[in-house]
């Protein structure tokens, strides 16, 4: 709106309305679990400082792989401003964590609520920390030699999200799509390629129209747990349309149609290697336990007193400790692999960009910002990208 | 190059994205695009391969970039530059091979920005930070923790002993047994040991009718002792002994260091795997054995302070390593009473310092029979956890 034509119909002064320009991933998927299997070992060697380089990795190679009209983005931020990030959010962590342990024996002596209002404070801090950090992504992401930025502030974000989510919670996540809309309003208003103002324009009405059906299968689903699935990847789906189309950059617009087929089956690959890995691991604990009962338990004494024995074992423990970092390490390969990369490449090769043309000559505006909000999701635990 | 349609009026003479159709370039240039920086304008030039790189455009040097300054980014079409002396986001692409080749070939630092990844550094760096962090963790924090806990006031020891009491209550389900020769055979009991040992501070001490067969102490002066452990008791010596080891615990301060040491251990491990693959269980198993090193220590001070008790009262201490010993098995591994050193080691320590039995015996027959019976009230409150010594006596 605060462009001078009007973004609804193709403008006048172009000669000839612009065809649509494809978005494509070209990303191999095999470099891509490469990166991942050697990344996750390295993970576990470093004791988890490597997981600074494995995510810049990642997002170089996605970035690095998805092309707008032919022109591929690049991901500038490094390593070290996540780790330099993270190191200041552990200072400024600390002392909150120290008050915040405190007031909690406090407040455990007089048993009222007293810990809720430090839950919500925990709550609004991560939607401050996850605001932050798609931030500092956005500002590292570099597209035709001018960059993304990203203003607003994030605790003013966090408060939204917090009371948006109080919504949800009270109507049964009836209230989910305004909340989404009002979010994603919020986010893209201080959006910014260059000078090319960003802005949200899909609707909460919008979206439950299209998706309330969805609410009604939930409840049954639930129970049934198998058909939970099929009613994710419908709504991921529906969600992924419904966002790409509300997106404006300027007078840029987006389309998507992302198929629930399309979702369906990462979703169960997904489902059918949890459950692999998790009867592995079930597999490995039987007879961990089966050896141990054997050989250390006492032969005389109840099974609680066998069972603590053998649980109290340092070598039992170790060997279980390594079946469980395994099965951590696989899995966290196979969610990164489905739901980051393929997912990813899914919605990238079924975007399409109307009126690129209006982002031809943009002036870049803005600078990278610095990593603290990324610190603060990883210590938090709430890093996504 | 490009599909999209392009505005630039001097890329208009040159039609159809050919890079050298149009004016016939030397043999020395190459075409390539070029983002200024300030821009996303699509600027078709030609790179001159001079003393430096002259980025040209409708034959005007637009930029020249020193060739050291030169440093490759990502890029997965064409070899995309940047220039450490140019505004940061200037982007050079260029498309054609041989260009490509020969840029590689003049600029000395072009991988500079990528390859400055050293795998091996960064391994070796978090392996140094991880030892220090455990270095901190087995001999820094029971360092600080012996120098704090006596520093903490015990009003504060107290309050941190409420909130701790309420879980360990919920956790045991179990009530206080308020028999009234039984209690009155307990303070005996606890009195005796008190002025023998000469422990001077606040001490609240009560029978949890819980038939698991252990006793512990809690910070703030409390300590409790399981129906289930009295009911495993041959004898009084034995019960006493296990007072006596609670009571060393509670001298100590071993609960405020336990906080201290926990709270401090679990927050630097915390750190240090802050977000590894299957950290959790990683930092329960690393907490869980520093946690048994920090109280194996703990335990070996408790028993001095239990001997010496019962030297004090003239009774041997034997029964309390033979006690021990009969509730765990015996055997030579880590035991249900956790983070304990092992029982069979810590007999041997007994029957060491056992020495003839001089003084009176701590409790009457009548009295001891009404401490065992403690739990099984008269008011019929605890009815329900008459049967269950019964229960753990037959297992034995």
């Amino acid at each position: 709106m605060h462009m001078p034509m009007p973004a609804s119909v193709p403008s006048v002064p172009p000669p000839q309305p612009s065809a649509p320009q494809a978005v494509t991933f070209t990303g191999e998927r095999r470099d891509f679990r490469k990166m991942l299997t050697r990344g996750s070992w390295l993970e576990l060697i470093t004791l988890g400082f490597y997981r600074f380089w494995l995510a810049t990795d990642m997002r170089r190679h996605l970035w690095s792989h998805t092309a707008v009209a032919g022109d591929t983005a690049e991901y500038t931020g490094t390593a070290k401003e996540l780790l330099i990030g993270f190191l200041v959010a552990l200072a400024i962590m600390v002392p909150i964590y120290l008050v915040y342990f405190f007031i909690g024996l406090e407040a455990e002596r007089h048993q009222a609520f007293a810990s809720i209002p430090l839950f919500v404070f925990f709550y609004l801090f991560t939607h401050f920390a996850l605001y932050r950090a798609r931030r500092y992504r956005l500002t590292r992401t570099i597209w035709r030699g001018v960059r993304f930025w990203m203003g607003g502030s994030g605790w003013s974000y966090a408060w939204r999200a917090a009371l948006w989510g109080a919504l949800v919670w009270i109507t049964l996540g009836l209230a989910l799509p305004w909340r989404t809309a009002a979010l994603e309003r919020f986010k893209m208003r201080y959006t910014s390629y260059g000078d090319l103002q960003g802005s949200f324009e899909g609707t909460g009405g919008a979206f439950f129209k299209k998706g309330w059906w969805l609410w009604l299968l939930a409840w049954p689903a639930a129970f049934m747990i198998i058909p939970l699935p099929f009613i994710y990847a419908m709504y991921k789906a529906i969600e992924w349309r419904w966002w790409m189309s509300g997106i404006r950059i300027g007078a840029v617009r987006f389309e998507n149609d992302l198929d629930i087929g399309d979702l369906l089956g990462v979703y169960w690959k997904v489902v059918g290697w949890i459950v692999l890995f998790l009867t592995l691991l079930g597999l490995w604990f039987g007879a961990v336990f089966g050896i141990g009962w054997s050989t250390v338990a006492p032969a005389t004494g109840s099974t609680e007193l066998k069972m603590a024995i053998i649980t109290a074992h340092p070598g039992i423990l170790a060997v279980l400790g390594l079946g469980y970092l395994l099965m951590a390490i696989g899995l966290n390969i196979v969610m990164r692999l489905y739901l980051m990369r393929d997912i990813w490449a899914k919605v990238a090769g079924t975007t399409v960009v109307h009126n690129l043309e209006a982002a031809d000559n943009v002036t870049s505006q803005g600078d990278a910002v610095n990593a603290l909000g990324e610190g603060f999701a990883d210590s938090l635990d709430v890093g996504g990208f | 190059m490009s599909a999209v349609s392009d505005h630039t009026p001097n890329a208009a003479p040159d039609p159809a994205g050919g890079d050298n159709a149009a004016q016939p370039p030397p043999a020395n240039d190459a075409g390539a695009v070029f983002y200024d920086g300030t821009s996303n304008r699509k600027r078709r030039v030609t790179l001159q391969f001079n003393a430096a790189l002259d980025i040209v455009e409708d034959g005007l040097v637009i930029a020249s970039w020193p060739y050291a300054d030169i440093r490759q980014v990502d890029s997965t079409r064409a070899m995309r530059l940047s220039a450490v002396s140019a505004p940061t986001l200037a982007r050079l692409e260029i498309e054609d091979k041989t260009a490509a080749e020969r840029i590689a070939a003049l600029c000395p630092a072009l991988d500079a920005a990528r390859g400055g990844k050293q795998t091996g550094r960064i391994v070796a760096w978090s392996l140094a930070a991880a030892c220090s962090i455990i270095l901190v963790t087995v001999f820094g924090i029971p360092l600080i923790a012996d120098r704090m806990a006596p520093l903490v006031p015990f009003a504060i020891e107290k309050r941190m002993g409420e909130a701790v009491d309420r879980q360990a209550r919920a956790i045991l389900g179990g009530r206080d047994c308020t028999n009234p020769e039984g209690q009155a055979a307990f303070t005996k009991m606890v009195a005796r040991l008190k002025d023998a040992s000469g422990f001077d501070t606040p001490l609240e001490a009560a029978v949890l009718s819980s038939s698991i067969p252990n006793a512990f102490a809690l910070p703030g002066g409390r300590v409790y002792l399981l129906d289930g452990l009295l009911q495993k008791a041959n004898n009084v010596d034995e019960v006493a002994g296990v007072l006596a080891h609670e009571l060393g615990h509670a001298h100590n301060r071993d609960g405020m260091r336990k906080i201290i040491q926990t709270g401090g251990s679990s927050f630097l491990i915390g750190l240090l795997f802050g977000d590894v693959t299957g950290g959790g269980a990683v930092l329960f198993a690393a907490r869980s054995i520093i946690d048994a090193s920090y109280s194996r220590e703990a335990e070996t001070r408790a028993d001095d302070f239990a001997i010496q008790g019962m030297h004090a009262l003239g009774r041997s201490p034997e029964p309390l390593g033979e006690f021990l010993v009969r509730m765990t098995g015996g055997s030579r591994v880590a035991t249900i009473i956790d983070s304990h050193p092992v029982s069979a080691e810590r007999l041997d320590r007994m029957k060491k310092e056992a020495r003839p039995v001089t003084g009176e015996p701590v409790l009457t027959d009548q009295e001891w029979k009404a401490l065992k019976s403690i739990c099984r009230a008269n008011g019929g409150e605890t009815g329900a956890d008459a049967a269950r010594p019964a229960r753990k006596t037959a297992d034995r």
